[in-house]
């Protein structure tokens, strides 16, 4: 029994990360690696410009427009395939800043406690009953919808999670005797942080980026959704506000590609992102996994 | 009124049966009291919980009687109306144990409400009254459990438990978590009020002394099987399992004195073992032991115990052994029918007055010299010759003063080598090897150097050490130690006994510990024989004798040997 | 015991002060924030509704925002302005903007509360099952299919449902709270009408509500039924209702109710989502027809009222949490 626990962190540990993954993650980060390399090869997959009207206003998906026009006969297809570069980048930058952010937040505060710490969990409990689309709809109406706004945004409201939970693991982890003893040996905070923190915390954090980045893509989306999208940009959400202003949209067949396109891709690269994020959790922390 | 057959309960975990209590059977009458003690998870409270029909997540079989209904086949609706009616349990204390977010009130009322359809001021008066019973003002029943502290909340669940007025109470540590003198009231409390109440009463606790106190019968548990079962008091001063003996002496309230030796190793993984559970752990396993697990047999009256060697074997017997020196023509009685037994991996202590013959009991013992009449046994057979004394894992001396035992001519190795060289065991490297071993064992160098060394330039304890180890080599059942320290520093004295203590339970030999000083004896023994005069005349387990709970007239003896 | 429990209420009181405090100084201080002048020139995006204002209209703002005086004038008449209830006057409705958000609060209100009372018994339920058959057949149908439903955001979720049953079967009417002139067909009629199209809004919100209150429900259960307590209370003979009822939902509802109001603030950013969606008439589809008309006294409006009700059910949900258990105070644990 005891060599059995000795030797299967080890063993699971050297594993590729591929082989970690259940069923439904593996798909997903597939789903993941497609998008993004749709995202990347945008030009070279489509043959319209995601701009300028190629053909007739709201055709139907036909050989030449896999997946229809709009109302001003731009390519779905292109739209949707440019749109995710927006989705990818607002996904990626906010996860990076706010989950960077947050991290550094956590470590500081948790490790210097006092009142660095007492003012960022008043913070972070302020911004945590804040409820985060009205705010975020409000500073988008005001300053003007740009997808830096919308990552600032976005990255100012979501880093506390993160930096919630990494606090509380400095908290544990500052009180381990490893720890301890490291500093009777003179061992100064970067050296902690480099040998003993960031290990530890690199898997929490790296969890939080993909759920961040989820959550980020969401509320891309919802405020595209609402008209508070960059007007230069064509992203996924954006792309259903022109589709659901149309008048009477539901009278007509045109909602069964203008809509259902890039809602179908919104929802694969959410839900992917999901599921992936819940297999990592369960990677990161062994805990949670179990039922 | 309770009787259980062939009672087994098995969890299940990651699909793999789990027994938590194997082939359990007792029985207990109307007002009769049972303590259970065992290791934690032993199985103590799976079979508490088993008898009440607490276990939904375990699969059970076997018979739960009581007052001739069976248990185990009832419906939960049926079992309800047995549950705190007739048989009811105070769990062990813990803030969760009650309801955090009910008033005490509530749940002390909640039982009579559901079994005795009681109004709800009718309730009220009898848990008022029952609070009054154990000493808890009834003002407390408007308070939440967090509100009142661990004594209080003991007398709360007793309180809650009596209210039904069952036939069986079932106690699982009631003294835990609290102080001595809690405990003391608790133990006090739960005496009157079997005695006015006349309930029957399971104990299970870890606490020896509340369990000699309050229960007359007493069944050991090990991973989940009874091992022993006999009445109370006869169990703890002759306990015929060696965990029992393990367990007894690893309690402090029993040995104030006495360094405190818990049972090596830990309880082996539920369901792995084949054998006997107790074999990695034991003093005298041998082939038998890993084929299959013993059954509970009778040795003795009313005593059970589940060994394959019928309990703790005994190493050494001496009946009725009598010496005579002639001193001129005056005949000198020193041994006048001395009986003396030493068991499996017990530490015996026989202490005694200088002249009180001591001395010449080892020596019979070991037939260095002849007894006139008399018989000693070791391992059940007669020693007539020193076969005994010249066989690896046979009786081992060590003598009183280091500078005799040990020729000051011999090499350490020499020395130590002598009994291999005289038995001729095995071969060269074989001996060395052994020499180093017990060389080790003592706390010796085993460099070149050291075992070139003549015994001659040694100081006293190392000398000592020298002989002890020279004892080790024959890997002793028996050690018997005739005043080994009584020509040592208190402070060599002090290392030497420890180590050799240390060994001995390493390596469950026993020992026959023999001197004059009453203070190391207490250190160290087991058991304590007093000899005075030529007679034992006094016998016991160490913690009676020096506790002087025989009442004999060598209580005086004790205090004379004391100064 | 109890004047810690007092001190801390007043603590979080404090705190929920301090946090309004920001939420109505951020409303204070946004328009003055804006780059450029925000009334000169305005425009949607192409094919959309385009405000332009008038010198009228753009005069009419700065005497709103009173931007002539300094700021802590300013500020204090804003503050003063929002005691009496005074959020301001809609150019684009030509009305106050109080009266306008009264009459669309009802809708938003009855797609949330209906939405939380349903999630919250069906999860609650579905988790209390769950726990209670913890590794059967119907805890492992369930447990991945609640992960799987509280994973998709409510928006998404609403437009799968309007693409098949109001769009694609149509069983449902694509928008709007009632058919109009519904009201003179009689209260029954009116009441099926309003039913009819709230279903799928409500629907969205419970659903994706009741996958977060399941996990919650089942965790919280699982745990009291493993607690010394329970067993305790088997053991005394207790009826099956009463260990449920008295001894198990009442500790498990501890974590859960906190859970109701806390995610409160979710639910709305879900519901101004799923408004639009439906078409619904409620706040969260005049934020959007506010923004893209500009008319920022009515998303400022909306803002305040919004965070205004999150933050009181957030502190509310702070009070019944110490309600509810007596312990607090003694441990500061809360469960998640």
């Amino acid at each position: 029994m005891n060599g059995l626990e000795m030797t299967y962190p080890a063993t699971r540990r050297s594993l590729p990360l591929w082989h970690m993954l259940s069923g439904s993650g593996k798909l997903a980060l597939l789903i993941l690696l497609l998008m993004a390399g749709v995202a990347l090869a945008a030009p070279l997959l489509c043959r319209h410009s995601h701009r300028i009207a190629s053909g007739p206003a709201l055709a139907a998906p036909s050989l030449v427009h896999p997946m229809g026009t709009d109302e001003l006969g731009v390519d779905l297809w292109a739209q949707i395939a440019y749109g995710a570069r927006i989705s990818l980048l607002v996904g990626a930058a906010t996860a990076l800043l706010a989950g960077v952010g947050g991290a550094a937040v956590g470590i500081v505060s948790g490790y210097q406690g006092g009142l660095a710490d007492r003012l960022t969990m008043r913070l972070i409990d302020i911004l945590l009953v804040l409820p985060d689309l009205p705010v975020m709809i409000v500073l988008a109406a005001f300053f003007g919808p740009s997808v830096t706004t919308i990552i600032v945004v976005l990255a100012a409201f979501s880093w506390t999670a993160t930096a919630r939970i990494i606090r509380s693991r400095v908290l544990i982890l500052k009180e381990r005797r490893y720890i301890k003893a490291a500093e009777l040996y003179g061992a100064g905070t970067l050296y902690l942080l480099r040998r003993h923190f960031l290990p530890e915390i690199f898997p929490l954090a790296a969890v939080g980026m993909i759920r961040l980045a989820g959550r980020a893509i969401v509320a891309e989306a919802g405020l595209s959704f609402l008209g508070l999208g960059d007007p230069t940009s064509r992203s996924w959400g954006l792309i259903m506000h022109h589709a659901l202003s149309f008048k009477g949209i539901y009278y007509t067949d045109f909602w069964k590609w203008w809509l259902v396109f890039p809602w179908l891709a919104l929802t694969l690269v959410v839900t992917s992102l999901a599921l992936l994020g819940r297999d990592l959790e369960k990677l990161a922390d062994p805990r949670i996994g179990r039922s | 009124m309770l009787t259980i057959e062939n009672f087994s309960a098995t969890y299940r975990q990651n699909g793999r049966p789990l027994p938590g209590a194997t082939n359990i059977a007792f029985s207990l009458a109307a007002g009769e009291n049972l303590g259970i003690i065992g290791e934690s998870g032993c199985g103590k409270t799976t079979l508490a919980l088993g008898i009440m029909g607490l276990l939904p997540e375990a699969t059970i079989s076997g018979r739960v009687l009581l007052n001739g209904r069976e248990l185990t086949t009832m419906t939960e609706r049926e079992l309800r109306r047995i549950r705190w009616r007739q048989i009811a349990m105070v769990f062990q204390n813990s803030l969760e144990v009650l309801n955090p977010v009910i008033t005490l009130g509530e749940q002390l009322t909640e039982p009579l409400t559901t079994h005795l359809e009681l109004t709800a001021g009718e309730a009220k008066e009898r848990v008022t009254e029952m609070l009054a019973a154990t000493g808890l003002d009834p003002k407390w029943m408007t308070a939440f459990p967090h509100q009142i502290s661990g004594g209080m909340r003991q007398r709360a669940l007793i309180a809650m438990a009596l209210a039904c007025r069952p036939e069986l109470l079932i106690i699982d540590e009631p003294t835990t978590s609290l102080d001595p003198e809690n405990r003391r009231l608790v133990l006090d409390l739960l005496e009157d009020l079997q005695s006015s109440m006349g309930f029957a009463m399971i104990l299970i606790s870890h606490n020896l002394p509340a369990i000699r106190l309050l229960t007359g019968r007493l069944l050991t548990m090990y991973g989940g099987r009874i091992i022993e079962e006999g009445n109370t008091s006869e169990v703890l001063r002759h306990p015929l399992h060696p965990y029992t003996r393990g367990l007894i002496n690893a309690a402090p309230e029993f040995f104030p004195y006495k360094d405190l030796w818990g049972i090596p190793g830990d309880p082996p993984e539920p369901g792995l073992i084949t054998g006997c559970g107790f074999t990695p752990r034991c003093c005298q396993a041998g082939a038998a032991c890993t084929q299959e697990p013993p059954e509970l047999s009778e040795q003795g009256k009313g005593r059970w115990v589940a060994c394959h060697k019928g309990g703790i074997e005994t190493v050494l017997s001496a009946e009725g052994l009598v010496k005579n020196y002639f001193l001129g023509k005056e005949k000198i009685k020193a041994l006048k029918g001395v009986d003396l037994h030493v068991r499996r991996g017990e530490v015996v202590a026989l202490v005694g007055k200088s002249g009180s013959g001591k001395s010449t009991f080892a020596q019979v013992l070991s037939r260095a010299i002849a007894a006139d009449s008399g018989m000693v046994r070791f391992l059940g057979k007669p020693v007539y010759t020193r076969q005994a004394t010249a066989m690896i894992g046979g009786i081992q001396l060590v003598f009183q003063d280091p500078g005799e035992a040990v020729s000051h001519r011999l090499t350490v190795r020499d020395a130590v080598r002598e009994p291999l060289d005289i038995i001729s065991f095995k071969g060269k490297n074989e001996r060395e090897q052994k020499i180093k071993e017990a060389l080790t064992a003592m706390h010796l160098p085993t460099s070149e150097a050291f075992l070139r060394s003549t015994c001659h330039g040694l100081s006293g304890g190392q000398r000592q050490r020298v002989a002890i180890a020279r004892a080790l080599v024959m890997e002793p059942t028996l050690l018997v130690a005739d005043e080994i320290t009584a020509m040592l520093d208190p402070s060599t004295q002090a290392v030497i006994l420890r180590e050799l203590k240390g060994l001995q339970h390493q390596r469950g030999f026993s020992m026959l510990f023999i001197s004059h000083n009453l203070h190391l004896a207490r250190k160290i023994a087991d058991r304590v024989y007093v000899l005075d005069e030529g007679y034992i005349v006094e016998e016991g387990a160490a913690f009676e004798v020096f506790a002087g709970q025989i009442d004999s007239p060598s209580r005086q003896m004790v205090a004379i040997i004391k100064n | 015991m109890e004047m810690k429990a007092t001190e801390q209420n007043r603590r979080r009181f404090f705190d929920y002060l301090f946090t309004l405090f920001i939420v109505v100084s951020l409303n204070f201080a946004l328009p003055r924030l804006m780059p450029g002048d925000p009334f000169l020139y305005l425009s949607g995006d192409h094919g959309e509704e385009i405000a332009r204002f008038s010198t009228d209209q753009i005069d009419a703002y700065r005497h709103q925002y009173g931007l002539d005086k300094p700021w802590p004038a300013q500020y204090a008449a804003s503050l003063f302005a929002l005691l009496r209830g005074d959020l301001g006057y809609s150019i684009y409705y030509n009305k106050e903007v109080s009266t306008i958000l009264l009459n669309r609060l009802p809708w938003t209100l009855l797609l949330v509360l209906s939405a939380v009372f349903f999630s919250t018994v069906i999860g609650c339920l579905l988790g209390s099952l769950s726990a209670s058959f913890r590794g059967k057949a119907l805890d492992r149908l369930l447990y991945p299919l609640m992960i799987a439903v509280a994973e998709i955001p409510a928006f998404l979720l609403g437009l799968m449902l309007l693409f098949f049953l109001a769009a694609g079967l149509r069983l449902f009417p694509l928008s709007g709270a009632m058919t109009h002139f519904a009201g003179t067909a009689g209260f029954w009629h009116t009441f099926v009408d309003i039913a009819h199209h709230a279903f799928l809004p409500v629907l969205t919100l419970t659903m994706v509500r009741t996958g977060a209150m399941y996990l919650l429900a089942r965790n919280a259960m699982t745990t009291v039924l493993a607690r010394d307590y329970v067993r305790t209370a088997r053991a005394k003979g207790l009826s099956t209702a009463r260990i449920l009822a008295r001894h198990s939902l009442r500790n498990a509802m501890v974590p859960i109710v906190t859970r109701v109001f806390l995610s409160l603030g979710g639910l709305v950013g879900g519901a101004i989502l799923v408004e639009n969606v439906f078409a619904y008439p409620g706040l969260g589809r005049l934020m959007r027809e506010s923004v893209l008309v500009h008319d920022y006294p009515m998303i400022q409006g909306i803002f305040l009222l919004v965070t205004g009700a999150v933050l009181s059910a957030n502190f509310l949900a702070d009070c019944i949490y110490r309600r509810l258990d007596p312990r607090i105070g003694l441990s500061t644990e809360v469960q998640p």
